[in-house]
């Protein structure tokens, strides 16, 4: 039989984002993945105040936003006390990063069984990018730092996925969304996350790279390009750290 | 695959142009017809359509449907 590709039904509204914002892709990623799973009735989708904002309605799931970059302490509690449900966290690199930096440090060391997707756009896209001090890159022009980010005042990014892996936690993987075959990689990371989940393994972490044509003034095709071209160049795709076992295919 | 096509309801595409990038058919055009929020839209050419669901899989805006 001949397979129909449409909108999961949890997607109940157009999207919000700006044109080509992979945002909306990985909303769909995450709805597509927790349909498939049969999790969608005890799915519940914790919220950054920021870009990610927009899936709270634009999904039909139970949701919660937090205060910005404290997602992880809200969806610890969250798990701690309601087990059975499917906990995940849709945020950004600024959250996750740099202003909640900690929050995310203790969901790792915890190893609370949280799905987390960080969004790494590269700057603070709601507010207008802005510098995120975690992610943007050497020479990269954001609304804070005009001229290019330049490391004696501004200083360094870092790839934190990978310093994060460190700790012991269940699962940490960076996809990104610049191709059809990336997308479809990126969901499987996605699914892997919410599958220890349902099998009671620890914390999953899966950044993806993402574009923000807007604050970049990129147009969404050439934002994309500069994410296969530069970003990922900085920030490797593959899988950090697996403990239950998962070949990078 | 065979017989499948890519259906597209425009009034949700913002023009991106990702689509139209990954076809690998070029059965995607970027048209300059404005839908009600003010976006030029694409449009799909169902004869080239391949069915490939590359549109699906690209589009941030849940345009397309493939079937
Ligand atoms: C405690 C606190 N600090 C700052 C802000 C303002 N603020 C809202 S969103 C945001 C940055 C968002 O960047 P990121 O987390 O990378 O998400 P994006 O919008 O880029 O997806 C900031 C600084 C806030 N709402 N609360
Ligand atoms: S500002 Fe950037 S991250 Fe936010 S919706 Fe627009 S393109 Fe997406
Ligand atoms: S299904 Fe494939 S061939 Fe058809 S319009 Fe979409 S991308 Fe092009
Ligand atoms: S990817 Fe979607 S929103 Fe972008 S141009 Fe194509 S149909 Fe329109
Ligand atoms: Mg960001």
């Amino acid at each position: 039989m001949i397979q129909t590709l449409r909108k999961p039904d949890r997607i109940v509204q157009p999207c919000g984002f700006c044109g080509g914002c992979g945002h909306g892709v990985i909303q769909r990623l995450i709805a597509e993945c927790l349909e498939e799973l049969g999790i969608s009735d005890r799915a519940i989708n914790c919220v950054d105040i920021a870009c990610c904002f927009w899936t709270l309605d634009g999904m039909d799931l139970d949701g919660i936003a937090g205060p910005h970059g404290r997602l992880p302490a809200v969806a610890t509690g969250i798990k701690k006390t309601r087990p059975d449900d499917i906990v995940y966290i849709h945020a950004g690199d600024g959250a996750s990063y740099t202003i909640g930096i900690a929050e995310t440090v203790h969901i790792c060391l915890r190893d609370v069984p949280v799905t987390m997707i960080v969004v790494n756009n590269g700057v603070f896209g709601m507010t207008g990018g802005q510098m995120s001090l975690g992610t943007t890159l050497l020479g990269q022009a954001t609304t804070s730092t005009p001229r290019g980010r330049n490391e004696s005042s501004n200083g360094s990014p870092g790839d934190f996925l990978q310093a994060l892996s460190q700790f012991d936690f269940e699962f940490a993987a960076r996809g990104a969304l610049y191709s059809v075959k990336e997308i479809n990689r990126t969901k499987q990371l996605i699914k892997k996350g919410f599958q220890n989940q349902m099998e009671k393994k620890g914390f999953s972490l899966i950044e993806v790279l993402s574009a923000c044509p807007t604050n970049w003034h990129l147009s969404p095709v050439a934002a994309n390009k500069r994410v296969e071209e530069v970003v990922a160049a900085q920030f490797p795709l593959r899988v950090y750290k697996d403990r239950g076992g998962m070949s990078d295919g | 695959m065979a017989g499948r096509k890519a259906y597209a309801d425009v009034s949700l595409c913002k023009g991106c142009g990702l689509c139209v990038e990954a076809c690998p058919v070029q059965a995607i055009v970027q048209t300059t017809q404005l839908n009600e929020k003010g976006y030029e839209v694409i449009q799909v050419d169902a004869d080239k359509c391949i069915g490939c669901g590359s549109c699906y899989t690209t589009c941030p805006d849940y345009v397309y449907e493939v079937r």
